[in-house]
């Protein structure tokens, strides 16, 4: 028996699990969908770093010009959008988000300074993170630019600014966890961010709207919110560089010093929730207590008049699910706000004349159909992520994956039905009614896109499936190819619906629509049926896949 | 061995690449019989249950269920038969009602019946008293109880468990071991695996061992221990080895049959 006791270095620790992660990743390549999965997050990559680069350019040339007009207080304005960006885009955009679970390295002898430099390290894995990182360099470049001399201070403040970022970053997330592990705190959050940042768009609008009648309002109340602003930590950020150069030291260092202090409490309320982590907080779900139900009838499954009792069930199977999914429920209504977000000029504001759907109300039934289908694509290209585990059953079952994939299909188009309708009565109230030519015009480009989607999803949902977790947002990430491609269908299916209602109204005639849609129908229905007859012999070839990707932890 | 045989595998073989998983399995496990498959971890048990179940498909071999080639007529057997597979194969976001309604119905069972026997079943298994839980939220022996339940809805006539006994506590499992009797007592066929030596020897007519994907013994519990005894000198003193006189327990065939005693030899001595 050996008495040889081994110190703990974090520095090894921290190496071993960056080469884990580097594992992680190198073995993620072994197979083609990993490699597939590659190259689609190199495509993004490209995209996002375009747009990392330019809009770095674009903050230099803006500092520059602002500092070189006299006027550094503007700087507040970038200020604010790197900060806004870098906080709100991980939340909603999810599915470019890579924030593998921290938590479970606890198991190990870490110490909480290394284990809080990993959950930093690991957050700051994340597009907004080096976007944000890359746009305040380019404000760096452009106020040395500018001004030489306040380089090594404007680097000091943006090196605060920046740590302050990631900080609050990892709070919410932090704090969001912490709510996200219970079911029902996480459904009603969802609920409310979603409601939260729906409500930041129609600031815009309302805004817009009723400034129209009161102008002298609204600069009121951005008189008001100028100094609000100065202090929060954006506004001091761009106070501490603008106070620099007027010289101001003393303003300037304690806008400074105040930057620093709210990245203390970030910090230390970040620390709150890391400690507790740290210790072993047990977030599981709390038991429920024991009811004995009084009501004992038998509760009978669905029926689904002329389809096989299986279908029914799958069907019925799918509808809970949804009903019991907050981020999926407020997926699907989104095309209701949107609509109320278009009449409230939101897009009119983009364009010098009068908004497009205000010049063309009769586009507005067609174009709120088609957000409808959009919305539905995470459901139908990866349609058994949500089973995870339960996929095996499928294969289990004496049930043919026709009738399964059939059977979700049915749940979907029923889905776009409800919603179709909704959007129908939406457009009625908001726009007037829709005349009776754009509303079947309108269903034939439903009976065309309907099928395309669902033999594009049927296809990716077998060949690119992803485990989903329906109640949480942050588990919704779909696979990065699945993406891709069911971006160019729907492309293809805008482009061809904008082509045919175009034609359609330079010869004012919406029933040309109609036929030309119920030609394309009947292709596309037909290309459903061949694929959804091949779904067995694919899904059996896929079995291995399927299984090993829906049911790992 | 008259009877035509409820599960017959021939030349049953399932390759990954460069590993064999399993190699030239031979197997025939008669109708009624409580047929154990044992093997250390990694040694083919859960792949092969997987092919006898059309959960995967094997490289090479024959499978035939109830005299049905599992290959050819696929849906057929999958109606005759349950099974509960590794990852128990749930619906998170149903409740355990709702899933064995769902289960049913997928067997084929018209919905009063689903509806009656899921009923029957979630008392049974003494899951009746949650009923607006989600089965995300059971405790893993509740999912074990509920993905037995899912099983056997449709009175499967060969029953597949990949470890029903893990994970699940003492009252739980004697309400399974109760009910996979009574199967047994009504004609059916059970088939398991289980790291839990004990109760397969309690409960098993028949064991199989697997060792490195291949099989290295089959029978009655009986027709093994005579085996290994012949091949093992009354009080060796090996450890796999009972002392003069003593029935040699499954434990002792398990570890001279996969040689997992000469292990015991090897110490870490660097542990305190």
């Amino acid at each position: 028996m050996s008495e040889r006791s081994y110190a703990i270095h974090p520095r090894t620790q921290l190496a071993a699990i960056a080469e884990l992660r580097w594992r992680l990743f190198v073995n993620a390549l072994r197979t083609t969908r990993g490699k597939l999965e590659l190259l689609s997050q190199i495509v993004i990559g490209i995209a996002f770093a375009i747009g990392g680069f330019g809009g770095a350019v674009g903050m230099g040339f803006a500092a520059a010009l602002m500092i070189s007009a006299g006027k550094p207080e503007l700087l507040a304005l970038l200020f604010w959008f790197v900060f806004v960006f870098w906080q709100v885009f991980p939340i909603m955009a999810t599915a470019f988000a890579n924030n593998p679970d921290a938590s479970d390295l606890l198991r190990f002898p870490l110490s909480y300074r290394s284990y809080f430099l990993v959950r930093l390290a690991y957050g700051s894995i994340d597009p907004a993170t080096a976007l944000g990182c890359l746009w305040s360099f380019g404000i760096l470049v452009g106020a040395g630019f500018a001004k030489p001399a306040l380089l090594p201070w404007t680097l000091l403040v943006l090196l605060a600014f920046v740590a302050f970022n990631l900080l609050f970053m990892q709070m919410i997330f932090a704090w969001m966890e912490r709510w996200l592990a219970q079911r029902r705190t996480r459904e009603i959050l969802g609920i409310l961010f979603v409601l939260l940042m729906l409500s930041f768009q129609m600031i815009g609008p309302l805004a817009q709207h009723f400034g129209k009648r009161s102008r002298p309002d609204v600069k009121r109340y951005i008189e008001i919110l100028a100094p609000v602003q100065g202090i929060l930590p954006p506004g001091l950020a761009a106070d501490a560089i603008a106070q620099a150069m007027y010289p101001r030291a003393m303003t300037s260092f304690s806008s400074f010093a105040l930057l620093c202090g709210f990245g203390l409490i970030v910090g230390y309320y970040l620390h709150l929730r890391l400690w507790a982590q740290y210790r072993g907080e047990n977030l599981s779900e709390v038991a429920a207590a024991s009811v004995l139900p009084k009501d004992r009838a038998l509760r009978l499954g669905w029926i689904l008049p002329g389809f096989s009792i299986p279908v029914a069930a799958v069907f019925e199977k799918e509808i809970r699910y949804l009903l019991r999914s907050g981020p999926m429920l407020l997926n699907l209504i989104m095309p209701l706000f949107v609509l109320l977000i278009f009449r409230f000029g939101a897009m009119n504001s983009l364009r010098h004349s009068a908004g497009f759907m205000a010049r063309s109300s009769d586009m507005a039934f067609p174009a709120a159909a088609a957000y409808t289908l959009l919305m539905l694509t995470n459901l139908v290209c990866n349609s058994f992520g949500g089973d995870a585990g339960g996929i095996q059953f499928f294969f289990a079952s004496p049930v043919s994956f026709r009738e399964i994939v059939l059977a979700k299909n049915l749940s979907h188009a029923g889905i776009l039905m409800l919603e179709a309708t909704l959007a129908w009565a939406a457009v009625s109230v908001l726009y007037g009614r829709p005349a009776l030519d754009v509303t079947v015009a309108t269903l034939a480009g439903l009976l065309f896109a309907a099928p395309l989607n669902f033999s594009v999803g049927n296809l990716l949902s077998i060949f690119s499936p992803k485990k989903l977790d329906y109640s949480s947002f942050r588990h919704q990430k779909p696979s990065q190819t699945s993406v891709l491609i069911s971006l160019g269908v729907q492309l293809f299916v805008v482009g061809v619906g904008v082509a045919v209602f175009w034609i359609a109204r330079i010869y004012r005639n919406f029933w040309i629509a109609t036929v030309v849609l119920l030609i394309l129908s009947a292709i596309s229905l037909t290309a459903y049926r061949m694929i959804l007859n091949r779904v067995d012999a694919l899904a059996l070839e896929r079995q291995e896949t399927l299984v090993a990707e829906l049911c790992r932890a | 061995m008259d009877a035509a045989p409820s599960i017959s595998i021939q030349g049953l073989t399932r390759r990954f690449g460069e590993l064999l998983a399993v190699d030239n399995v031979d197997l025939r496990v008669a109708p009624g019989q409580f047929f154990g498959f044992l093997g250390p971890n990694g040694a083919g048990k859960s792949t092969t249950i997987k092919m006898l179940t059309g959960l995967l498909a094997p490289s090479a071999g024959r499978i035939e269920i109830l005299g049905l080639d599992l290959q050819k007529n696929p849906v057929e057997v999958k109606r005759q038969i349950g099974v509960v597979p590794e990852g128990m194969a749930l619906f998170g976001r149903l409740t355990g009602s709702e899933f064995l309604n769902f289960a049913g119905r997928m067997y084929g069972l018209d919905r009063e019946t689903a509806a009656q026997r899921t009923a029957e079943l979630l008392d049974f298994m003494q899951l009746a008293d949650q009923p607006k839980k989600l089965i995300t939220d059971y405790s893993h022996g509740m999912q074990k109880k509920l993905a037995m339940a899912a099983a056997v809805i449709h009175g499967p006539k060969v029953l597949f468990l990949d470890e029903p006994f893990e994970g699940v506590d003492a009252i739980a499992a004697g309400t399974l071991k109760a009910m996979l009797q009574g199967m047994i007592a009504r004609g059916a066929t059970i088939f398991l695996t289980s790291h839990v030596l004990e109760i397969v020897e309690r409960l098993c007519s028949h064991v199989a061992i697997i060792h490195q994907g291949r099989l290295v013994a089959q029978g009655s519990l009986e027709e093994l221990r005579a085996g290994v005894e012949a091949q093992t000198p009354a009080g060796s003193g090996d450890g796999g080895a009972p002392a003069s006189g003593e029935k040699m327990t499954l434990e002792q065939i398990f570890l001279r049959t996969v040689g997992g005693s000469r292990h015991s030899d090897q110490e870490l001595s660097w542990l305190g």
